[in-house]
């Protein structure tokens, strides 16, 4: 089966559907956390710490701390969140609860499993970065952030497109770690240095290494592309980057993940 | 045993032929050829690491075997995959419904997962969980359930969909005897029905009770296939002799049947001899004087007789 492909198989949806009916059994719990931590991280760290920090040049443009934040947070929540369900979650789903082996005795193959886990991580992320649309409109409301708000609906499939990728990212560690004690190992190695190294919550320092550096990180591209759309209104190559690095994780990863679950899920080549 | 009512006029439904299987660098599965036609109970029996669930595996689509072809209902697993296993179900050996949904959600999830759907999928359901009286459970989790109910609901899920096929990997393993007896009603319904019912069991009573045919494993082969008991009959004999642990004469007697190649396995207290009708002949001329005991064959030896061969 083309690995590809299966992205558009009715099994992946259905596996799809699945994860997204469990998840709405419990959507008002499941909804407080991602409306009240950009809630809570825009206050403390837009409004409280940006009243230390004064101003920030980026890009010829003089940013009090909550504008420079509020893209770059969209940016990491879409990044976060999709690689906390494609890792922990699915995990779980695999080894503990065995609702894969489950699904692999019917029609749905480990192709769709896999797409159906990539998709509903996507998806999720991205609900969750529209909730932070909205609290960013609520601070927007208030007088106390002005963005390019017609670019919104832009930021919206780009910002599945990353999460799309990053629940590779996950789906590649869920694969190869020996067990759950492990899964602090991915986020010190993978998580915390892509997040820091990124300009999400803050500009890089211009050291040479690290400017060539980040220019691989989608997170890093993802963020300055949505500021400079929110903030000017003008698309740039910061966001072709993302979009063509993601794409290309897309593309390296998912038929590695496949044949890494395959081995772990069957115990087979 | 049920009456053997399967006639050659009916469909096969199952056929694998040929397959071969390696895990690990090892050949787990070495050259077995099932059939199983539309009626008919087949049981899969040996001992563990014989090969069975994996040959399972392979049969249900779970595992892609090395070589070998595998039709359910017509359809080639390998090269019409869907409808393939559109037309199978599987109880696997493990517990693998799906725990965030309700007994009912199970049915309802487990039928999403197949295409054409099931035509009146919801009444189905109804009339399933009402059939395999799961209905004071309906809304409740499946962790809540007893070992009888929990593999109830996983056969349930595996004929939501109405399959032709239908794969119960040790179904009662675990349960306590009034559990099992309600579950094999349940595997009598399906055979009723006209499914082809391929069920793997450590139970002898289970496989002898419940199959048509049966189908040993060993090694990754196939040691023995047909009816019970003429299954019993290659493998085993046509007598156990069971001789007393602490007789005065038993190690010469031991050592006699050695001397001759014969088999004999220990158990508790008693030498468990396999003999054929000239074997036990020569024994009673031999050790006119011994007292001993002599028995029908049963699966039982038939395992002890499979584990003293791999041994």
């Amino acid at each position: 089966m083309n690995p590809y492909s299966a992205a558009i198989a009715w099994q992946s949806r259905a596996i799809l559907g699945r994860h997204l009916r469990v998840h709405l059994r419990n959507w008002y719990t499941v909804t407080l956390p991602p409306v009240c931590e950009p809630l809570i991280m825009l206050l403390a760290f837009g409004v409280g710490l940006g009243r230390q920090i004064g101003t920030l040049d980026w890009e010829g443009l003089s940013l009090d701390y909550l504008h420079y934040l509020a893209p770059g947070m969209l940016a990491y929540t879409a990044f976060m969140s999709s690689f906390f369900q494609s890792l922990f979650a699915a995990y779980i789903r695999m080894h503990f609860q065995k609702s894969w082996e489950g699904q692999l005795t019917t029609q749905v193959r480990l192709e769709h499993v896999v797409w159906g886990e990539a998709l509903w991580a996507a998806t999720l992320a991205t609900a969750y970065a529209v909730l932070v649309c909205v609290v960013l409109a609520g601070f927007g409301l208030a007088n106390m952030l002005t963005l390019h708000w017609v670019w919104m609906p832009v930021a919206i499939p780009l910002l599945f497109l990353a999460a799309l990728a990053f629940s590779a990212v996950g789906l590649y560690f869920t694969a190869i770690l020996p067990s759950i004690d492990h899964m602090t190992l991915p986020f010190f190695l993978v998580i915390m240095p892509i997040g820091f190294a990124s300009s999400t919550y803050f500009p890089i320092p211009d050291i040479p290494f690290l400017s060539t550096a980040v220019q691989f990180n989608p997170l890093h591209q993802l963020a300055e592309g949505l500021r400079a759309l929110l903030l000017m209104g003008k698309v740039t190559g910061h966001l072709v980057s993302a979009a063509g690095l993601c794409g290309l994780l897309l593309v390296a990863l998912i038929p590695l993940d496949m044949r890494l679950l395959r081995k772990r899920v069957f115990g087979d080549r | 045993m049920n009456d053997g009512s399967i006639s050659p006029d009916d469909p096969v439904l199952l056929a694998a032929t040929g397959l071969i299987k390696s895990l690990g660098g090892n050949r787990v599965v070495d050259g077995i050829d099932l059939t199983c036609r539309s009626g008919e109970v087949l049981g899969l029996l040996g001992p563990n690491g014989a090969g069975k669930t994996t040959t399972l595996r392979m049969c249900y689509g779970f595992l892609r075997p090395d070589a070998g072809q595998i039709r359910i209902a017509g359809y080639d697993l390998g090269r019409d995959g869907d409808r393939a296993r559109r037309a199978l179900g599987v109880c696997t050996q493990d517990n693998t419904y799906d725990g965030d949904f309700t007994v009912r959600g199970n049915l309802v999830q487990t039928g999403r997962y197949y295409r054409p759907r099931q035509a009146d999928l919801l009444q189905r359901i109804d009339a399933l969980i009402e059939r395999f009286g799961l209905a004071p459970f309906a809304n409740q989790k499946p962790e809540t359930l007893s070992g009888g109910f929990k593999r109830r609901l996983m056969i349930a899920r595996a004929v939501v969909h109405q399959p032709r096929v239908v794969f119960l990997d040790e179904p009662t393993t675990g349960l306590d005897p009034q559990a099992r007896v309600a579950v094999w009603e349940l595997i009598h319904g399906l055979r009723a029905e006209g499914l082809a019912v391929v069920l793997t069991t450590h139970y002898m009573d289970e496989a002898a009770r419940l199959s048509d045919r049966l189908q040993v494993l060993q090694a990754g082969r196939v040691r023995a296939a047909g009816v019970p008991g003429a299954v019993l009959g290659d493998v085993v004999g046509e007598h156990v002799v069971l001789l007393g642990l602490q007789g005065p004469q038993t190690p010469q007697v031991i050592g006699w049947f050695k001397h001759r190649g014969v088999k004999p396995a220990q158990v508790l207290s008693h030498w468990h001899i396999p003999l054929d009708a000239p074997g036990l002949a020569a024994f009673v001329a031999a050790f006119p004087d011994l007292e001993y005991e002599v028995r029908p064959p049963t699966l039982d030896d038939l395992f002890l007789a499979l584990a003293h061969e791999t041994t």
